[in-house]
């Protein structure tokens, strides 16, 4: 399935490539060409919506391990990308340590705090863990406001720039080296990590965990290390968004976001790997269009003032609806028929 | 003493509030097995067509209770029509899910009609302050309570006696069964709804008369979660009572505590309680401990 006709499989090795043909290579080779030079040609502004995109995107792909794979899902996302983000400032700004030192350590706190809040689901799932996600993300940002001492609380913290051994990334352009390098990084690990002892393991838990129990899989770890790892790839994103925007409150990681989260894998395709980041791109293209174009549609129609404030969130309510309806499996299962029909053009079959 | 006997009566009473509101969730869950995380929005949304009716309209009070039941059981029937009933049969995270993204709309369409974040309602019950021993207790609370308590009573009584509450129940412990003994189990499912939206508006007009309109009116469906989690899911009993344990330990902790700890701990005790919960007793209080099978 999905590979050209004729093409077949000798060896092992060529049964698991991912990029099997050298068409996949050419366009491969080519969106990397296309990636890393689009600073040369993007204005300022693009490169900052882009940069948002790909760090998105690694949230996205830690949430889908979590709740694509896994099946638990977490609606306090944006909490745990707020421990990341504040620790990675902590450790830059207050103790002035290096970047990568503060990445590596967002990861792994908001791993851990994931996990902290992910031991309830060895006993409970679905509406139980969902709440128990939401308690999180209340729990998180009540601390990040009152722990004023080490976070800032309301006033917010700023975060210098990040710098790896004497380049310091402060343009839009350089950031946008370091955070699609990382996110690139982060869809390979993603794509490799399905296809693991735990990633067929997250695949059984999610589809049915008593099942997958009696077949000996361990759940109380095997939910933990999906924890683990969704929430570790939600602190790396914060930390890169931390270091990103320079300065930061709370008010970044709302409930809103955690939605919009969820929002962003379910549009895109639960469970795949190209799903976070067609999810991704839908949506913060839908918020360019509509900062964009609200201001506009109000002074043709003198529409009310709430307008501007009030059309993103129904429309983004609306597309998760009308997605979960109409198109459960995503944008990412479009895509799928797009390839194989374009595949077998001019033949229905 | 007269602090503690305050904060007692205060936190029964705004507990009961949420009990009323949980009731609404429970009442949906036991009947067709949707979680429904838009609970503080659906309480959002009926408090500020309140306000719409009673403030920008200028009707008078009868007609507008009687336009904010209407508007709570349009909005539920349309809720389940439209949203839930394609969905039947589907996994339980889509059905969580595309509450929130109701949740989301609901927010949407708020900030688009009432583009002001703050209002208060005209009061609807008496002001004076009634003397409970040594303790001085708003009239509001103990009206709102009284409501709610008239409100589980009818309820109960609605589940005990009538047709529709017979069969919502009887669809509570088996749709399949249920559907075989003719009842439309869609009905039902409408039902609940619509019954789940008026619990909350009518917890809405309580809470924002007391308080105001804010968007904190979502932090109060937040609250109900932890209700029903302290409560057990599928126990009406269980929110009743588990209301106003919450509520004592909201007003309680925040009055105590706040000195002790980082102020605004009032507003997290509620989701500690739901981590607390989950750790030891992870079906509350009355829940009904499902045993699956493969």
């Amino acid at each position: 399935m999905g590979l050209p006709a004729g093409t077949r499989n000798y060896n092992y090795a060529q049964d698991m490539a991912i990029f099997r043909t050298k068409t996949h290579w050419a366009l491969l080779l080519a969106l990397f060409v296309i990636l890393f030079t689009a600073p040369l040609y993007c204005g300022n502004y693009w490169l900052s919506v882009a940069n948002l995109i790909g760090i998105t995107i690694i949230a996205a792909t830690g949430l889908n391990i979590l709740t694509g794979y896994c099946g638990q899902l977490s609606i306090g996302h944006a909490g745990f990308i707020a421990v990341g983000a504040y620790t990675s400032a902590v450790i830059t700004n207050r103790l002035e340590l290096p970047f990568l030192v503060g990445l590596i350590c967002a990861g792994l706190t908001a791993g851990l705090i994931g996990m902290i809040f992910g031991i309830p689901s060895l006993r409970v799932k679905g509406f139980y863990l969902a709440i128990s996600t939401i308690a999180a993300q209340f729990i998180i940002i009540w601390v990040i406001n009152h722990w004023t001492s080490v976070t800032g609380g309301f006033m917010g913290i700023s975060v210098p720039p990040a710098s790896i051994g004497g380049i310091t990334f402060i343009s839009q352009s350089s950031q946008f080296y370091l955070i699609m390098v990382i996110t690139v990084l982060v869809v390979f690990l993603a794509k490799n990590l399905a296809r693991t002892r735990a990633g067929r393991a997250f695949i059984a838990i999610r589809d049915n965990d008593l099942a997958a129990q009696v077949m000996g899989i361990n759940l109380f770890r095997y939910k933990l290390i999906a924890f683990f790892i969704g929430c570790f790839l939600a602190g790396i994103a914060g930390s890169l968004l931390a270091h990103w925007i320079g300065f930061m409150n709370a008010e970044n990681f709302t409930l809103m976001d955690s939605i919009l989260y969820i929002g962003m894998i379910i549009i895109g395709g639960l469970g795949t790997t190209t799903g976070p980041i067609f999810g991704v791109i839908f949506i913060r293209m839908l918020q360019q269009g509509i900062t964009f174009i609200a201001p506009w549609l109000e002074d043709i129609f003198t529409l009310p003032a709430g307008f501007t404030t009030g059309i993103g969130p129904m429309v983004f309510g609306l597309a998760i609806v009308l997605f979960l309806i109409l198109e459960p499996r995503g944008l990412a299962h479009r895509w799928q028929l797009f390839k194989a029909s374009y595949r077998l053009w001019p033949f229905s079959y | 003493m007269t602090e503690l006997l305050q904060f007692v009566i205060t936190g029964i009473t705004v507990g009961m509030i949420y009990a009323l509101i949980a009731l609404g969730f429970v009442l949906v869950w036991k009947s067709s097995g949707v979680a429904n995380l838009a609970l503080g929005q659906l309480v959002l949304i009926s408090s500020w067509f309140t306000y719409g009716m009673l403030v920008q309209a200028g009707l008078p009070l009868w007609l507008s209770l009687v336009l904010i039941i209407l508007f709570a059981l349009v909005l539920g029937w349309v809720i389940e029509r439209f949203v839930l009933r394609p969905l039947i049969a589907q996994p339980i995270l889509s059905l969580i899910t595309v509450t929130l993204g109701l949740a989301f709309f609901i927010e949407g369409a708020v900030s688009f009609i009432w583009p002001k974040s703050v209002a208060a309602l005209p009061r609807l019950f008496p002001q004076e302050p009634i003397h409970i021993g040594t303790a001085v207790v708003s009239q509001e609370y103990l009206w709102a309570a009284a409501i709610s308590l008239i409100l589980f009573g009818l309820l109960s009584l609605y589940f005990k006696y009538h047709k529709m509450g017979i069969a919502m129940r009887a669809t509570a412990d088996d749709q399949m069964a249920v559907q075989a003994c003719g009842i439309p189990v869609t009905k039902i499912f409408s039902m609940s709804w619509m019954l789940a939206c008026v619990l909350a508006a009518v917890g809405g007009v309580l809470m924002s008369s007391i308080g105001g309109i804010t968007f904190g009116l979502v932090h109060t469906g937040l609250k109900a979660f932890s209700v029903v989690i302290l409560g057990g899911l599928n126990s009406f009993l269980g929110a009743i009572i588990a209301g106003p344990i919450i509520g004592l330990a909201e007003n309680l902790g925040g009055g105590y505590l706040t000195p002790l700890t980082w102020p605004g701990v009032r507003e997290v005790i509620p989701f500690i309680i739901i981590i607390i919960v989950l750790f030891l007793k992870p079906y509350g209080l009355f829940g009904e401990v499902r045993i699956e099978r493969i």
